[in-house]
């Protein structure tokens, strides 16, 4: 029996981060992909900060978060509890607990949805409080709560240049990362994709780091109009174009889809789901965070399209987001067109509602909602993918929810790839062999398409590769191959040489 | 309609509804209470994910309407439900549902028209708007546009509107008669001197399928049973559990559970977490049961605070944890032993402690004060509804 105390429990409540310490302190955070977390830092540090990224998240790390939090925890929750607690362990054992509570402060976003993902933070304090570094400092960046000095003191001025200096890393690394996936697949020289995409983030940490300070309302339309970024997008689209690739190599393009966390890091915590379809053959489609974004300003402005009618100021409020959100979609464009407009656009978040609502509603939120079921539809119908790989993690909420309104969709439509993946961390087997399965087929129906192609433009694989060997900038990374009929590349480049020869593809 | 999740909670908010729209109460039917049986006969092979157990069953509650009434039916009605009305608003910040619990009609719906559209074949409709309760401003309308406009010929805005104001009539009614029953047994306790528990679950645990009848065995040992969100809301109470933590700052009123969680946007876990909180001021509530179903995600980051919550106070705290992931007859038997014999020996040591970390001004009638009849009505008082 326990023995009763007149001190009640209260939450757990971090001692505020000062700026007197902002020299001595460093900002730890992570969770993301490598890329985006590069340039994250360089924008914390222009502010002034010291920042630090965590190391990619481990099976011991999965191992470690299942032991030291409450049971029944979402795959990556325990990921990312046990990636922080043995990051902390392991500084504890160099510096001591004590000066890494003095030195590190850790920070993580929440949300006000409908997940665990802004309860993570419960998770990650019982883990470090079991491994005895409970005094550790960490924060919760609350998305929807733009003044954070009140929670976490002013050590971390989270200002408007701070918060459009991350979006804009955002973007520029979205696009960096959509052209790398393009290109590695198909480069001649092995290892020469992944120099450059090294090399080019390098150029935009440096960009970033030393981005100008405007204060804060100026901030904006500097953002939106400088050609400081556009630069460096060019100039990384230059790099890409030394990359010779062999786009006749027959492959599927595989869209990444699922739970934002699983679908975005790369390692452990999704079996390194890129680099394996990558080495099986494949072309990926990862996903942006730039359209995740979209979709949080879609969700968020369906509230104001429901009071529309019934409260006052609704209806403002609502062309307010939407001219927003056209901002948002043209910025990125803006910057897409910077790299040559070889990067995917932003799919239409109408259209993927649309698509998406005889089967899930759109006002459920939590995880990707109904734009999960919107993305399958969307790939399928757009020609954007052979196949969906969606990754789902082990006990998530939300995730399983989509996934059953898939059921429907697959039976209206039996011809869609569909590979949903439960990600447990532990049974990699088991979910790499289902998907090596549909990957078969994906594979057939890539050649198949190619052979389709070459039939119809009246073209052998030979001639198609001594028309290429002809024109050498056909075999320049930067090249654009139009999207025509076909889904796959090397079916697009068989269209797109039929059409330059003047015969119909 | 299927009698799952939080229609559990809501239920009276339906039948006032659809009482208000002209339709006799016999003619609504409700699906029986989850059993296995249920899920076997009518469920099986129309399950599309692995999921926690209380929407896994949902598959058997819609069999059942479709498939197993003697009566034809006409519309299967099963909302969305986004947001629930709770006792704790104010400064809690949101009244959402679990994910799953709101989009479990859309999930459940895909199974049974996977192969072809069930609902179709069996001539049966299949209304599923997306309500937030919490909302009263946008009920109507999203009833109304949400699937009932054609459902019910004829039907107008204005007496949607009418309708909703009825249900939610019906429900605080009938909410507020379940929290003056918790009352009566709260004073009972206090005037005898007596231990209840409380139970600290999700409204659905009420289901006897989902909540395996734990409290009802130990209410059979003649201990009153209450359930957190039918909890006695009344200002002189929360006033006496709350007002030191008031006055310090600590919270800003009686419903602010920031001092114990942070991440408030879940009704039913912050009724959970509020429950806990209650527990550990009120010296009668000598032990707290707490349900969980098997893989509930909500749940997981709570079981630690709330358990600290009510062990700190010196409460006993009894924790089922993925109740349904083996056969739990067997196990709940001994458990509900253990828990009453733990109730025997120190229920009267941890009044008395809680009692004296009180401050005086008690409301609740003290022994001293008239003994009043409903002191019987105390052991039959759980809060199933
Ligand atoms: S979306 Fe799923 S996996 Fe991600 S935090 Fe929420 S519950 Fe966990
Ligand atoms: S709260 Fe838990 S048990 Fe209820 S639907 Fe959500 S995950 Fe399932």
């Amino acid at each position: 029996m326990a023995t009763a105390t007149t001190e009640h429990y209260r939450a757990y409540s971090p001692k505020p981060f000062t700026r007197a310490e902002r020299d001595s302190v460093t900002v730890v955070f992570g969770g993301l992909h490598w890329r985006v977390e590069r340039v994250i830092q360089a924008v914390l540090e222009n502010g002034g900060n010291k920042a630090e990224v965590l190391p990619v998240a481990t099976k011991e790390d999965l191992l470690t978060g299942r032991e030291v939090a409450d049971i029944g925890q979402c795959c990556p929750t325990s990921f990312t509890t046990g990636n922080l607690v043995n990051f902390i362990k392991k500084k504890s054992d160099e510096l001591g607990a004590e000066e890494v509570t003095k030195k590190y402060v850790y920070l993580t976003a929440g949300s006000c949805g409908a997940c665990r993902f802004g309860q993570y933070h419960q998770s990650y304090e019982l883990g470090l409080r079991n491994s005895g570094l409970g005094a550790f400092r960490m924060f919760l960046l609350a998305q929807d709560q733009l003044d954070q000095k009140a929670a976490m003191g002013d050590g971390l001025d989270l200002n408007l240049p701070m918060t459009l200096g991350c979006l804009w890393g955002i973007f520029c690394t979205d696009l960096v990362q959509d052209l790398e996936y393009q290109v590695r697949p198909y480069e001649v020289g092995p290892g020469q994709t992944d120099a450059v995409v090294k090399e080019s983030v390098e150029y935009l940490y440096e960009m970033f780091r030393n981005r100008p300070r405007r204060d804060s309302w100026r901030s904006i339309t500097w953002h939106l109009t400088s050609s400081y970024f556009t630069k460096a997008l060019r100039e990384i689209h230059r790099k890409f174009s030394a990359i010779e690739v062999d786009r006749l190599r027959v492959k599927p393009t595989v869209k990444i889809t699922g739970e934002f966390y699983l679908q975005t890091v790369e390692g452990d915590p999704n079996y390194n789901i890129h680099r394996w379809l990558e080495a099986e053959g494949a072309e990926v489609y990862p996903a942006a965070i730039a359209v995740w974004m979209d979709y949080l300003l879609r969700l968020g402005l369906q509230r104001f399209e429901d009071y529309s009618g019934i409260e006052r100021g609704a209806r403002l409020k609502l062309g307010a987001g939407r001219v927003a959100q056209a901002i948002y979609r043209w910025n990125y464009a803006r910057l897409r067109r910077a790299m040559g407009d070889l990067p995917h656009e932003l799919p239409n978040q109408f259209e993927l509602r649309r698509l998406a609502a005889p089967y899930f509603n759109s006002r459920l939120d939590g995880g990707e909602g109904d734009m999960l079921v919107g993305k399958a539809l969307w790939s399928y119908q757009r020609k954007k993918a052979h196949m969906i790989c969606e990754l789902s993690p082990y006990s998530c909420m939300p995730n399983t929810m989509s996934i059953g309104a898939m059921a429907g969709v697959l039976g209206k439509y039996p011809e869609i790839l569909y590979a949903p993946l439960e990600i447990k961390g532990d049974a990699e087997v088991h979910a790499l062999s289902r998907c090596q399965m549909i990957l078969t087929e994906a594979k057939k129906r890539a050649q198949k398409e190619f052979d389709e192609a070459l039939a119809a433009a009246g073209l052998s694989l030979e001639g198609v590769r001594a028309y290429v060997d002809k024109h050498p900038e056909m075999k320049r990374a930067t090249y654009r191959v139009p999207h025509g009929d076909a889904v796959g590349t090397a079916a697009n480049l068989v269209h797109h040489v039929a059409q330059r020869l003047g015969r119909r593809g | 309609m299927p009698r799952v999740l939080n229609m559990w909670s809501t239920h009276q908010f339906w039948c006032g509804l659809f009482g208000a729209l002209g339709i006799d109460r016999r003619n609504l039917v409700f699906s029986a209470d989850t059993s296995e049986e249920q899920g076997r006969q009518f469920g099986k092979g129309r399950g599309t994910v692995d999921c926690c157990y209380p929407v896994k069953c949902i598959a058997g509650h819609y069999g059942e309407l479709v498939f197993g009434q003697r009566e034809k039916l006409d519309i299967v009605f099963s909302p969305m439900i986004y947001t629930v009305p709770s006792m704790l608003s104010g400064h809690v910040a949101r009244t959402l549902t679990c994910p799953r619990v709101m989009a479990a009609p859309e999930n459940i719906k895909g199974g049974f028209i996977k192969e072809r559209d069930v609902f179709v074949e069996q001539g049966i409709r299949y209304v599923t708007p997306f309500v937030s309760l919490d909302e009263p401003k946008l009920v109507a309308k999203q009833l109304f546009e949400g699937g009932l406009r054609e459902a019910i010929p004829g039907l107008t805005p204005s007496e949607m509107a009418r309708a909703v104001e009825a249900g939610f009539l019906a429900l605080r009614a009938f909410n507020n008669s379940l929290r003056k029953k918790s009352r009566e047994v709260l004073e009972w306790c206090a005037r005898e001197n007596r231990a209840c528990l409380l139970v600290l679950a999700r409204p659905y645990h009420m289901d006897p399928g989902i909540g395996h009848e734990i409290e009802g065995d130990l209410q059979a040992y003649g201990y009153p049973v209450l359930w957190a969100q039918y909890f006695p809301t009344d200002p002189d109470l929360l006033e006496w559990a709350f007002g030191e933590d008031l006055r310090a700052g600590i919270i800003k009123s009686p419903f602010d559970i920031h001092d114990v969680w942070p991440s408030s946007y879940s009704a039913n876990t912050n009724e959970i977490l509020w429950g806990a909180k209650v527990a550990a001021r009120i010296p009668w509530v000598a032990c707290v049961v707490r349900l969980s179903s098997y893989e509930c995600g909500m749940d997981q980051p709570t079981y630690t605070p709330v358990q600290q919550i009510v062990e700190r106070s010196g409460t006993l705290f009894f924790s089922f944890q993925d109740l349904d992931s083996t056969k739990p007859a067997g196990s709940v038997k001994i458990r509900v032993e253990t828990i009453t014999h733990y109730l025997e020996k120190y229920a009267a040591a941890i009044i008395e402690k809680k009692k004296a970390a009180m401050p005086p001004g008690c409301p609740l009638p003290s022994q001293a004060a008239e003994k009043g009849p409903s002191a019987s009505l105390a052991p039959s008082t759980a809060g199933s509804t």
